[in-house]
């Protein structure tokens, strides 16, 4: 008999009883059950996209009458989806790249170099960590105006570089790195940057792509701050202007859930592409949410 | 003799370098997390007109913001969002790492599954749930229902219903992350143990009770605390889903202080005060649970 590993509670001998039997077929039900839960909304919204106003609001069919991809095209279209998708682009790019340096060289400082009283900034990053985030938008978003930077990616772009849990896990990481490396590097000349840049880096390719992977998509999705800098403007992104169609229902509810695909479709390309590095390292990122 | 202050001046230029390394990343932590924080304990003491503070007014603001009738609601709310979200999203995640857990084949499918509405944009994900509850004869649950024979509801129009659906949408969202979380902490308790236990004669249910349950009881309580932190926060939720209705059965603190600051009045010192409330309510309830834990922690 082909033996199955188990690496749960229940054990290969407990099968051999009937109601254990029964309760793993049980278990198999609700997982699948589980699997139509979270997918079944997803597929609807894209069959709902193929319905125009009028059914959408009137029909009692779950299924679209037909399937005309020219529904969202002409979406696409009139609403300018294509220049939002732009604007979301640069966005996630900045975001990625602020996250990635300044974080990374946060880190690199905290977690490596570690200089005279880096133990107070190690304690003030791991504090932050604790403290609700949406309290501090409102002097946040003074501060922009007052430095002038409304409808601009630029605060945008920097605040990911200032992410406390990016923060730990590249300090997490590069303190798991083997110090004779990085000696070797500073005994052959090179400068604490240069270490870095030539050295660290190299080595941190896993923590620089999860934390990618996380940025990408936490910008993509990302809405308050971005709605309130860059409203009323040219520079709006996707999710802003998702925001303000669901705040201001300027658009007819059809447009809206084929708005709602628009969105979700580079978040579900990510996963799709990413999904083993994105389940395998949602333990330490997901800690904090 | 002379190498001695030569090495330490040394020493002392590379501490320099260090912190100089530093500093782009520490000006952007002051800037978009650590100031703000100040910040809006200070505002919260001032009156203020746009984004310049008038004069201070001592707690003016706070008894203002507390004796509206809003805040009282929004403050009983805002605790009836955390009591839903602990029945309904603190188990559930337990509960699917367990089944999850015991697969064999398909384990990462169903985990995968699990983890994708987790990916999805938390504004998308409200829309499209709102498309759900629509107490439209086209909404989608009323579908689902009227094919048992339920006659047509209209859910985010009932003040009993409101919360529960949009604790039950968050959940959705965010289970599945928590889930790997627990599957981890699972994965975690060794095999033997339960082989000896079976051998001990205990059953399976016996196991889960004895053996993993116990395993992963600290994780659990890191999470509870993490969980309603988060849940406090609650906010764009009831602003996109019901605007905070009906008659303001769903509106969250949060949402408060985003209404004061840019529903149009955008007074930013009484905004503040609500966001200096939650943070003090926050804070009191990271003790009393710190403190819970470090009794429970010394009877061990």
């Amino acid at each position: 008999m082909k033996s199955i590993q188990r690496t749960g509670v229940i054990r290969d001998y407990d099968m051999h009883s009937a109601s254990v039997r029964a309760g793993y077929g049980l278990i198999l039900a609700l997982c699948v059950l589980l699997v139509i839960v979270a997918v079944f909304p997803l597929i609807w919204v894209v069959l709902a996209g193929f319905k125009d106003l009028k059914e959408f609001v009137s029909s009692t069919s779950l299924l679209p009458e037909k399937y005309d991809i020219s529904m969202f095209t002409t979406t696409w279209n009139q609403l300018g989806i294509a220049k939002n998708y732009l604007n979301s682009l640069i966005s996630v790019v900045g975001s990625v790249v602020c996250a990635l340096v300044f974080n990374g060289l946060l880190g690199y400082g905290i977690g490596i170099l570690r200089p005279k009283g880096y133990g107070v900034v190690k304690k003030m990053v791991m504090f932050s960590l604790l403290m609700p985030t949406t309290i501090s938008i409102v002097p946040l978003f003074m501060n922009i105006q007052n430095l002038g930077m409304g409808n601009s990616f630029l605060p945008l772009w920097l605040s990911f570089g200032a992410n406390a849990m990016y923060i730990i896990l590249f300090v997490q990481f590069f303190e798991s790195l083997p110090m004779s490396i990085i000696e070797a590097g500073r005994i052959d000349g090179c400068s604490q940057l240069q270490t870095f840049f030539r050295i660290v880096l190299p080595l941190s390719k896993p923590i620089c792509a999860v934390i990618s992977i996380f940025a990408v998509n936490a910008a993509w999705s990302d809405f308050l701050l971005p709605y309130l800098v860059l409203r009323g403007g040219d520079k709006q992104t996707v999710m802003v202007r998702l925001f303000v169609f669901s705040t201001e229902q300027t658009v007819n509810a059809d447009n809206m859930m084929r708005s709602v695909v628009f969105s979700m479709i580079p978040p579900i390309i990510l996963f799709f592409i990413f999904q083993k590095q994105l389940t395998e390292n949602a333990v330490s990122v997901g800690i904090k949410g | 003799m002379r190498a001695q202050p030569k090495a330490s001046r040394a020493r002392t230029a590379e501490t320099f370098k260090s912190w100089l390394i530093m500093l782009p990343g520490l000006i952007l932590m002051c800037f978009f997390v650590w100031e703000p924080l100040f910040e809006s304990i200070r505002m919260s003491l001032y009156k203020t007109r746009n984004v310049e503070l008038v004069r201070f007014v001592g707690l003016d603001n706070f008894i203002s913001v507390v004796t509206k009738d809003d805040f009282l609601q929004a403050l009983q709310n805002t605790f009836s969002y955390t009591f839903w979200s602990l029945l309904i999203g603190f188990f559930l995640p337990i509960v699917m790492a367990i089944l999850i857990g015991e697969t064999t084949k398909g384990k990462g499918f169903f985990r995968t599954a699990a983890y994708l509405p987790n990916m999805l944009p938390g504004l998308a994900v409200i829309i499209l749930w709102s498309a759900f509850f629509s107490g439209e004869k086209s909404g989608v649950l009323n579908i689902l229902l009227s094919g048992l024979g339920i006659p047509r509801q209209t859910y985010l129009t009932r003040a009993e219903w409101v919360i529960p659906i949009i604790i039950l949408i968050a959940t959705w969202k965010g289970a599945g992350a928590t889930t790997l979380i627990y599957m981890a902490g699972m994965a975690g308790v060794s095999a033997e143990l339960y082989e000896a236990a079976a051998i001990d004669g205990a059953t399976v249910w016996q196991r889960i009770i004895h053996i993993l349950l116990p395993a992963v009881r600290k994780l659990a309580g890191t999470l509870l605390i993490l969980q309603i932190i988060s849940v406090f926060q609650i906010m764009y939720e009831p602003m996109v889903l019901t605007k905070g209705g009906p008659d303001n059965a769903s509106l969250s603190l949060m949402q408060l202080m985003w209404q004061y600051a840019f529903g149009g009045s955008m007074n930013y010192g009484k905004a503040s005060a609500v966001a200096v409330i939650v943070t003090l309510i926050l804070l009191l309830m990271t003790a009393v649970y710190s403190y819970f834990n470090r009794k429970e922690s010394d009877w061990d």
